[in-house]
Parts: C-alpha cells; structure tokens; sequence
C-alpha cells in the first residue's frame, strides 16, 4: 500500500511544516496557560499528539485547533488537580500538585503580574491569555473555551481586578520604601 | 489603571515567554507518547472491562524481566491466554508467599474510582468501583481459568484452558530493561494492577533496588505511612509522571504508591495502599470472584479475550 504510506507521510510533513511555524507562539500561550516552560510544552504536546490522531481526516485550522485544546487540557488539568489535591493524605507526602512556576524572579510588577496570573482559576487564566497574549476577542474567546461570551467577560473581569489589586500593593509598596521584589 | 494593568500583563507575558522555542522534533515526540499512552489508555480499558490482562502484562514485565517493549510497538495485541500462562511460570519462580491487596484510588477523566486488588500466586483479583461506590466489574482468575462478572449488564463469563506462546528474549541492559520495567509498572491505569501486587516478590524488590541503582529511582528519607516506617521512593526529574514509592525498610516491599501524570496528560492520577497479607485460608478466599445471584453467564468473546488497538 505505497500509496497510503505516501499519503500518511506527507500529512507528517504537512504538520510538522506547520509546527516549525507557528510551535513557538504556540509553545508560549502553553507555558503561560500551564505556569511553568516545562509544563507548557508537555502541555504543547499533548495538544500535538491529539492533533496528530485526526491529522490525515483533519479539515480546519491546526492552529485554533491546537490553541482550543491548550485551553481545554489547561482548565481540565488544574481542575483535576483540585479535585485530587482534596483527596485524603494519599497525596500528603511526596506528590507535588501543580507545576512549579520558573524562578522567575519578581523583578517588577510585570513579572508579578505574570505569577499571579498562575494563581487565578484556570478559566479566568485562559480567559487573560486569550485576551491579552492571543489578542482574541471576548467572543472569540468565548468560541475557544465553548462557553458564553458572558462566562468570559466576567471571568476576565475578576481576573483584572485581582491584578489591579497586586498592582495597588506593589504601588503602595513601593511608595513606602519597600519594594517587594528585587529590583535588579 | 486599568488599561496600565493590561499593559503591564501584555508586557509581562512577553518578557516570560521571549526565549521560549519550541524544540525540535515535536510530531516525533507526539508519535511515540500517542503510541504509549494508546498502550496506556488500552490498558485502563483493560482495567475495567478486564483488569487481568493489566495483572498479567505486568506481573510478566516484572517478573520475568524478558518482555518485549510494547510501548514501541505501534499495533500491539495482547493475547490473554498467553499472558495467563507466562505470568503463571513467572511468579511460580518468584516463589511468591504472601498476597498483596490493594486499596487503589483512580482520578482521571470519568471521576474517581477505587478498587481493591488481591494477588497471591498465579491467582489474583481485581474489584473495580464506580465513582458512585457500585462495583462495575470483578475480575480473576489463576494461570487456567479467568472469570469476568460485568455488575452493569449482570452477567460472568468464563474461559477455560489457555495456550501459550514463546517469547524472544530482551536485549536490553539492566538499566534500560528496570527502566522499562519501572514505566510499566508506575504507569498510569496499571497500578492498580501491577507488579506490586502481583508478586511478592524477589522480582519487585530486585525491580526497586535495580531502578535506584540506576538513578531511576532515588531514596528520599523515611517517612512514615499511616503510622509505618517506610523508605521513601522518587522517580528522577524529567520522568512523564511522577512517581513516589514508600517502602518497607526491612523487606522494600511496597506499601503506598502514588502516580501523578505530567500536567496535560490524559493519564489518571492514582494512589494504591498495599498491604501484604499471610496467605490463610481467609485471606485465599479473597482471590475468588463470586457469582451473583441472578447474573446471567454469557460467552467469553473475542472483545474480552484479547485487546487489539
């Protein structure tokens, strides 16, 4: 069957040419949908390796695709955690239940920033990386995550307050003298 | 200040992410873990609808340290038969003398599931649980006989009288083969299942101590589990789930191990207690798969006697 294993080949191809232009942008809304580089490309590959099981019947666009399912496995695995961070001491010892953040270290209120996003529920996360790293619409937002494009603006909402209110601290801070991060 | 917060995110995302690249050989990658987590995800379906082939691949991985490296077989097929009898020569000559159980608690897609495992010899047991605490399926058997009861549709099955294959050897080193050996007997829908219950054993404790030996594994203080001493286990950074084992000092037996699957795995996260139990009479009974009243026997199909991809 030479004339499958061609077309399987060339669907690889097609993929990969693909990846080898848009893996970065897409590696990056992955590490800041997961919080960490490392998770960020495990999640970056997971979403591959779906895309993958549909490439040769896949007919639309890879990116939207693969940037949905980021989405989706982001909101999915921090919920997973929840639920199995409650579980009894099982987990006590030894299991550690979310990804370490890089030692980014707090240079400025960008990088807090950028920290305390980790922090949110990982719909008003998405929600923040969708609208302020992808440049996406709340509708479009909404289109990626499958819910009301209501669900996203309120989601987005609490999500900025809170960054407004880190970002009230670390003026307050600041005019104090304190400066909590290292200013380097 | 609103509008300064946004900036400052947008600012603040592309300073993290600047030196991000996408390595390499990403499509590759996602071949080989689709592959495994297909083995993976198989072996959980296996779990449920028959937890002895789960049992029986990994008492063989382990016991024997000669299986074949499925996870880079593309269209693997698993012949329960032939596993039945292999895992039955293997613990044979592990000599097992005690039964493991296991309290095993799954939390994956579906929600959470619990079963209870037992393993002593070429017998074993598994009990799976419905998130709602209903039993779904009861599955065991011995190197001759393996038995079915499915409490969703009420009806057992089975299947009598097993043949055997032969196996090439493995040319992997110890090192290659422990690790090999370790993914599959931590890997995620098969702890349940694994080794750790299926033998005493000589071959898990040689398993443990070969994987440490080769930095697969590495000590990390003791611990105590549920008011027990224990050593404590971790898998080394980098591996695709995180791995902890808490083991007896004494004999390294285990007796707790938790799976974490990397973030964005598909893979369940899983917890087993296991406790290993002299092999009296009342604790034997506990390999036997009753019968409900009231379920109805069916045919041992061919969905049910091998998993094919």
């Amino acid at each position: 069957m030479a004339g499958d294993r061609s077309t399987a080949d060339r669907s690889t191809a097609e993929l990969e040419r693909f990846l080898a232009e848009r893996a970065d942008h897409l590696l990056r809304t992955a590490a800041l949908l997961a919080g960490s580089r490392e998770a960020g490309q495990d999640l970056l590959q997971t979403a591959i390796e779906r895309l993958l099981r549909r490439w040769r019947r896949f007919d639309g666009d890879p990116e939207g695709y693969l940037r949905r399912t980021l989405c989706n496995l982001a909101i999915d695995g921090s919920r997973r955690a929840d639920r199995w961070r409650s579980k009894e001491g099982l987990l006590q010892a030894g299991l550690r239940q979310t990804p370490a953040p890089d030692a980014a270290s707090d240079v400025d209120l960008r990088d807090a920033l950028v920290r305390l996003l980790w922090k949110l529920p990982p719909r008003q996360r998405a929600v923040l990386v969708l609208r302020y790293w992808e440049q996406l619409t709340d509708a479009e937002a909404a289109e990626v995550l499958g819910c009301p494009e209501g669900t996203v603006k309120s989601a987005g909402s609490r999500g900025l307050a809170r960054m407004r209110e880190l970002a009230d601290d670390w003026n307050d801070t600041a005019a104090a003298g304190g400066g909590w991060g290292k200013q380097s | 200040m609103n509008t300064d917060v946004e900036d400052l995110l947008r600012q603040g995302m592309l300073r993290y992410t600047a030196e991000l690249r996408a390595p390499a050989g990403m499509v590759r990658v996602a071949e080989r873990r689709r592959r495994r987590r297909r083995l993976a995800q198989q072996s959980v379906t296996a779990m449920a609808a028959l937890a002895a082939c789960a049992l029986v691949v990994l008492a063989v991985a382990t016991s024997s340290g000669a299986h074949r490296d499925v996870t880079e077989k593309p269209t693997p097929t698993i012949d329960t038969a032939y596993l039945i009898k292999r895992v039955a020569s293997a613990l044979s000559a592990a000599g097992s003398v005690e039964i493991a159980q296991l309290t095993v608690i799954s939390d994956g897609h579906d929600g959470t599931t619990t079963a209870s495992e037992w393993s002593y010899g070429d017998q074993w047991r598994s009990l799976v649980y419905a998130p709602s605490g209903q039993p779904i399926f009861d599955a065991g058997g011995t190197s001759s006989t393996y038995t079915l009861v499915n409490y969703s549709a009420r009806t057992w099955a089975r299947q009598r009288g097993v043949a055997g294959q032969t196996e090439p050897p493995s040319p992997r080193s110890g090192c290659e083969q422990a690790s090999a050996d370790l993914s599959l007997l931590l890997r995620p829908g098969l702890l349940s299942t694994g080794p750790a219950a299926s033998s005493l054993s000589a071959s898990v404790v040689k398993l443990l101590r070969t994987a440490i030996s080769c930095g697969t594994l590495t000590e990390a203080g003791q611990q105590h589990v549920d008011g027990i001493a224990a050593t404590k286990l971790t898998s080394s950074r980098g591996s695709l789930i995180s791995e902890t084992i808490w083991v007896s000092p004494t004999t390294y037996l285990p007796i707790r191990v938790v799976i974490r699957p990397a973030p964005g795995s598909p893979a369940a996260a899983q917890a087993a207690d296991i406790t290993w139990l002299k092999p009296s009479a009342q604790n034997r009974a506990a390999l036997t798969v009753p019968i409900p009243a009231g379920f109805r026997q069916v045919p041992f199909g061919p969905n049910v006697r091998t998993i094919t991809p």
